[in-house]
């Protein structure tokens, strides 16, 4: 993958430094696809039983960490109502990996049957679902499968106030296409009207190829 | 005759001085520098050393008992003139008495007074001042004061030679002691060990401290049983047990099979006595018990899985940085070492508050002293890796004391501040929201780029390295803050480590940045520095150059002009590089940077395509893609699949002759049979590219 | 530490339904105190190690002497050691800093060399001496020849330094802001600072232990007071256990 976010005083000990109570659990796949600098355009279908309504959302990876499981970034809601600028939040993920986290959230107001769902809104998640139901997902080879499941929970408003007229509340449920880079995701929160999907695709596809970008920690 | 006030004698010190040994001597003594040094040498028959001329006080009269009482009020004069002044050594020093007092170590006939006073002098001038230790070095004092050692019945005499070769032991101009080479020395090292006094075996435990710093002496050492007698010693006096204490780590330091050996000792019974040691009530103890076990555990991780002892390491060390002095300045640096690269002590220092407790400490200390740069440096390590720690330090009073220390007078303070926040912004995180992207704080730290201490440079550049990464929707402010300019300044600099964190800033810096902001950075680094540090000497710099132009090149058409305008300049440079096969991670950027210019019009493609199959007629040597594709490094393998996909898509005319170009040179079977690659990250893109 | 573990132990051992319902502390009678004190055994001989360390550590020589003989309690130190010591903290106490120093370098020359802040106060003493004695022409020489180089080598020293010499622009001493550097007391610090590294010089600890159980006394019971009514020991040189106030 063309980011690195180096540990430059432990330049070799962070795969295997045995302090990891799971080391040697293969993550999923590193993916060039989904790692800092990648933006992502696609919309949120927010429709209620009132009416269709959909944003336009852009979302940008800022850090991928396989072997933490943690991931982060913004997202951009563009034609939010009643919102004068476009409304920016920046979220935090987690990985399913069945080394940090499984694919019960376990907290966030969402209760196993939640969970199960909404990923099994995912077709690529159906081939997992019995594996899931005996040993909740530990045997899943996830390093050889091209789908990325993950968690966005969104900490904070980047630019605008909580007064905004928007909750971050409640949490993405999301599914990674590493073949094509898309995304898609159903935001969850018992509170909100359920099963707002979310729908994205790599942005860093010019017309005439992929770009890359990466930076550097020291 | 009496002193005088310019002389620097007052009356009664003058009268103090001569109380003991003679207080009705027939004549008074002067007490300048310049006239003991100068009775001395008469006292020792030598001739007069230094310009003291004219106050030969004494002279001739009296027997044998009167010369030698005058020698031994001299010798003590001069001693409590140096001891704990630095300015009267100096000044002795320049007199050359040194030679002199160390003469008056190797007379035959000396009395034990003599030889005592002699002794402390001679120990006095070698401790703080490094050209005292090196006259006391150069007129032979250790041999006199080791010969000394054995003096048969005089144990103040053994005594003072003991402390006197104790302070230049002390100092790292001292010579080592060789006990590898030298079965003799080994031996009376055992003997020191072994003596009944405990000032020798003190003197032994820093010999050993000391000279000790390479595997084999600490294997020879070890093979002659010493770790265990230091552990003997560890019931006797306070201060043997801390030098011993002190050897014992030396000994052991970077050494697996001693540390191994010494935790199977005596039935892991010697390595309990130093775990007992952490709880000792002198906290000098505590704190050398604390360094051996770090050592230990460090030496030999298997042998010291105990986490119970860490944690309490951790606790005894934060409880140290209350103590006074130098115990409580190290403790925060044994901390450091202690939990260094290991999140699970950092989990636990911070379970047990450190972060509060160091802070606490930072603002009750002066930013003056040693203790504030230890306790910065201790903050620093636990914000390297856990974000938890860096939320706790910002949200402290301690973050304006950090700023506070950037400006601060003393080199090590701007250097700790400096790694500090350097730690705490190497988080994409803390990074998001933003928080050190401010004038406050990137000012300061720009201002230091222009620091005359290097050291400082450095710290802020690795600063500034990891705040240069915007990740917020807000322009960056380092571009206003004048720190480009400096920072393509410092590319050019004639040291490694300055060029290569100057080069990796201004990368970080070009991260998702607009075209307009690389076009500005561009103009200041210029075509032709960047394809001098494309070739720079050190693979570092290079590879940090080339992520650079990768960031530029992407997103941003006009940037192709760059790179491949100039006579294609860079390109031409980048193709060199990547011929001659250096460094992988220079080919992985390298191989980035083709792809992202690959990802551009035909023009672009057609440049990459000449560096990667040559239109030459030498089809001898295979292209480095070939080898890059079939590399072990993962990366080197997804950035060339990444540049040759961009170079056949999208499917068109012009691109099938690229793929048959491609084939001609067998990467195009080389980049199927990829298909299998164990590498989920080369297989994917194959499947929607090629298939 | 030792004593507070166990009496609060102790206490929660105490099978008192009754009090407890009375109020939320523990009430302990006396008697109950007295007989668990009995229970806890405290070997005569520590008690006479606790009493020797004192002697030893503030410098009773003669009373440490005869405490040997009576009670055959070692002391862990020779006595002939603390006569020299006592000798330097008299120097000190009665204004003879250059001698006390003379005497610390006889006793070990390497206390002052490694002590640079001992050394400074003592210089310092020095100065204040000569300034009481009237001296000011050598009080000025001093400071500037001995003491000025001292300032450059340390920032807080320097401080000290123009403290110090302040007291030479002050016709009237006694109202000079710093004129408690001519107090007693600042001798009493100098000689107490000089007492420590000698010791410390001596392996021995600088601070004898039976203060800081004292110390601890106090503070155990205040930490019990929140949990419990006891008999309380308030006055310290009779060491009365004083009936629970209920």
């Amino acid at each position: 993958m063309p980011v690195r976010v180096v540990d430059t005083a432990t330049p070799s000990s962070h795969p295997t430094s045995g302090q990891d109570a799971n080391a040697g659990h293969p993550s999923p796949p590193s993916c060039s696809l989904l790692s800092a600098g990648r933006c992502y355009a696609g919309t949120q279908n927010v429709s209620t039983i009132q009416k269709e309504e959909a944003w336009k959302v852009n979302v940008r990876i800022n850090d991928c960490d396989l072997e933490q499981g943690y991931l982060c970034g913004t997202m951009e809601a563009v034609n939010v109502p009643l919102a004068d600028t476009p409304v920016v939040t920046f979220w935090e993920g987690e990985i399913v990996d069945a080394k940090n986290y499984t694919f019960f959230t376990g907290k966030w107001e969402a209760s196993p049957e939640d969970d199960i769902r909404h990923w099994s809104k995912f077709p690529s998640f159906t081939p997992l679902l019995s594996q899931i139901e005996t040993d909740g997902g530990k045997s899943v080879d996830f390093s050889n499968y091209a789908y990325i499941f993950m968690r966005w929970k969104e900490q904070y408003f980047v630019n605008v106030g909580v007064d905004c007229g928007l909750t971050i509340a409640g949490f993405y449920y999301v599914c990674f296409s590493c073949s094509d880079g898309s995304i898609s995701g159903y935001y969850y929160d018992p509170n909100s009207s359920p099963f707002q999907k979310l729908e994205l695709k790599c942005t860093n596809e010019k017309d005439s190829g992929f770009t890359f970008s990466s930076y550097e920690l020291q | 005759m009496p002193a005088t006030a310019s002389g620097g004698a007052r009356p009664e010190e003058a009268a103090a001085s001569a109380s003991p040994p003679s207080p009705t001597a027939s004549y008074c003594m002067g007490t300048r520098p310049e006239e003991l040094t100068a009775r001395l040498a008469a006292a020792a028959g030598g001739r007069p050393v230094g310009g003291g001329g004219g106050g030969r006080g004494g002279g001739g009269g009296g027997g044998e008992e009167e010369g030698e009482h005058e020698r031994v009020r001299t010798l003590r004069e001069i001693k409590n003139q140096i001891i704990g002044n630095r300015t009267k050594k100096l000044q002795y020093l320049r007199l050359g008495a040194v030679p002199v007092v160390v003469a008056a170590l190797a007379g035959p006939g000396a009395s034990p007074a003599a030889l005592v006073q002699a002794a402390a002098a001679a120990g006095s001038f070698a401790c703080g001042v490094d050209d005292g230790v090196r006259a006391v070095l150069a007129a032979g004092a250790v041999a006199h004061l080791t010969r000394l050692l054995a003096h048969p019945d005089e144990k103040v005499v053994v005594d003072a030679s003991a402390r006197a070769l104790r302070m230049i032991y002390q100092s790292k101009l001292a010579p080592k002691f060789d006990v590898n080479n030298n079965e003799k020395n080994m031996e009376f090292l055992l003997t020191l060990l072994n003596s009944e006094n405990e000032n020798v075996t003190e003197l032994a435990a820093n010999i050993i401290s000391h000279s000790c710093d390479s595997t084999t002496e600490q294997l020879a050492l070890c093979a002659a049983g010493v770790p265990q007698r230091l552990v003997n010693h560890f019931g006797g006096s306070m201060n043997l047990r801390d030098a011993c204490l002190d050897s014992l780590t030396a000994i052991i330091r970077n050494n697996w099979e001693v540390a191994s050996r010494f935790a199977l000792l005596d039935h892991g019974k010697a390595l309990r006595s130093i775990v007992a040691l952490i709880h000792d009530r002198s906290p000098r103890t505590r704190l050398l018990a604390c360094l051996c076990l770090i050592a230990l555990s460090h030496a030999s991780p298997c042998h010291f899985q105990d986490r119970q002892i860490k944690t309490k390491l951790i606790l005894v060390l934060l409880e140290l940085i209350e103590e006074p002095g130098h115990v409580g300045d190290d403790a925060p640096l044994a901390l450091t070492t202690l939990i260094k690269d290991s999140v699970e002590l950092q989990k636990q220092a911070l379970s047990t508050n450190a972060v509060q407790k160091l802070s606490n400490h930072l603002i009750a200390n002066s930013l003056e002293s040693r203790r504030a740069v230890t306790i910065l440096l201790a903050l620093a390590e636990l914000c390297s890796k856990l974000e938890e720690s860096r939320s706790q330090l910002m949200s402290v009073q301690a973050s304006t004391l950090i700023l506070d220390a950037l400006k601060h007078a003393s080199v090590d303070i701007r250097v700790a501040a400096c790694s500090c926040i350097k730690n705490i912004s190497r988080s994409s995180k803390v990074l998001s929201a933003g928080k050190l992207s401010c004038d406050t704080f990137i000012a300061p730290l720009v201002q230091l780029l222009y620091d005359s201490s290097m050291s400082v440079q450095v710290a802020a550049l690795g600063a500034i390295c990891n705040i240069a990464v915007n990740l917020t929707p807000r322009k960056s402010i380092l571009l206003q803050s004048g720190a480009v300019s400096q920072l393509v300044h410092l590319s050019k600099s004639m040291d490694p480590t300055l060029r290569l964190k100057a080069v990796w800033a201004l990368r970080n810096i070009m991260f998702l940045l607009n075209p307009k902001d690389k076009d500005f950075i561009l103009k200041e680094l210029t075509l032709s520095t960047l394809s001098s540090l494309i070739c720079d000497s050190e693979h570092f710099v290079q590879e940090q150059t080339l992520a650079l132009v990768h960031n530029l090149v992407d997103g941003y058409v006009n940037s192709f002009n760059y790179v491949i305008g100039e006579d294609g300049m860079i390109l031409n440079a980048i193709s060199r590089q990547l011929n001659n096969a250096p460094a992988p991670g220079v080919c992985i950027q390298g191989m980035f940077v083709l792809a992202n210019v690959a990802a551009g019009g035909e023009l672009n493609k057609e440049a990459v395509m000449n560096i990667l199959v040559p239109r030459r007629a030498d089809r001898v040597k295979q292209s480095f893609i070939v080898n890059f594709l079939l590399s072990k490094d993962k990366q080197l393998r997804v950035a060339t699949l990444w540049c040759v996909l961009n170079l056949i898509y999208p499917k068109c005319e012009a691109s099938s002759v690229r793929v048959v170009r491609l084939q001609n040179a067998g990467v195009i079977s080389q980049v199927k049979g990829m298909i299998n690659d164990p590498c989920l990250d080369c297989k994917v893109p194959l499947c929607s590219f090629i298939y | 530490m030792f004593l507070s573990r166990i009496v609060l132990r102790d206490l929660d051992s105490i099978d008192s339904p009754a009090a407890s319902m009375a109020s939320s502390k523990k009430l302990v009678t006396r008697d109950e105190w007295e007989r668990k004190l009995r229970d806890v055994k405290i070997r005569k001989e520590d008690m006479n190690r606790l009493v020797m360390n004192f002697l030893v550590t503030e410098g009773f020589v003669d009373a440490a002497d005869k405490f040997r003989v009576e009670s055959g309690t070692q002391p862990d130190i020779d006595l002939a050691t603390i006569t020299d010591r006592m000798e330097v903290k008299r120097a000190v106490q009665s204004g003879n800093v250059q001698e006390a120093i003379e005497k610390i370098n006889d006793l070990n020359p390497t206390i002052l060399d490694t002590n640079p802040q001992l050394y400074f106060h003592l210089q310092q003493q020095k100065l204040i001496e000569l300034i009481r004695a009237g001296k000011i022409n050598e009080a000025l020489e001093f400071a500037q020849e001995e003491l000025a180089p001292r300032g450059e080598e340390n920032q807080v020293f320097l401080e000290e330094i123009e403290k110090t010499v302040a007291l030479l622009v002050f016709e009237d001493i006694k109202n000079c802001p710093y004129g408690e550097l001519l107090d007693v007391s600042q001798r009493l610090k100098t000689a107490s600072e000089v007492n420590a590294a000698i010791l410390t010089s001596q392996s021995h600890e600088k601070d004898p232990k039976l203060p800081s159980l004292l110390k601890m006394l106090i503070w155990t019971q205040n930490q019990l007071d929140e949990k419990a009514a006891y008999p309380r020991i308030n006055n310290f040189s009779t060491a009365a256990l004083e009936d629970p106030a209920i």
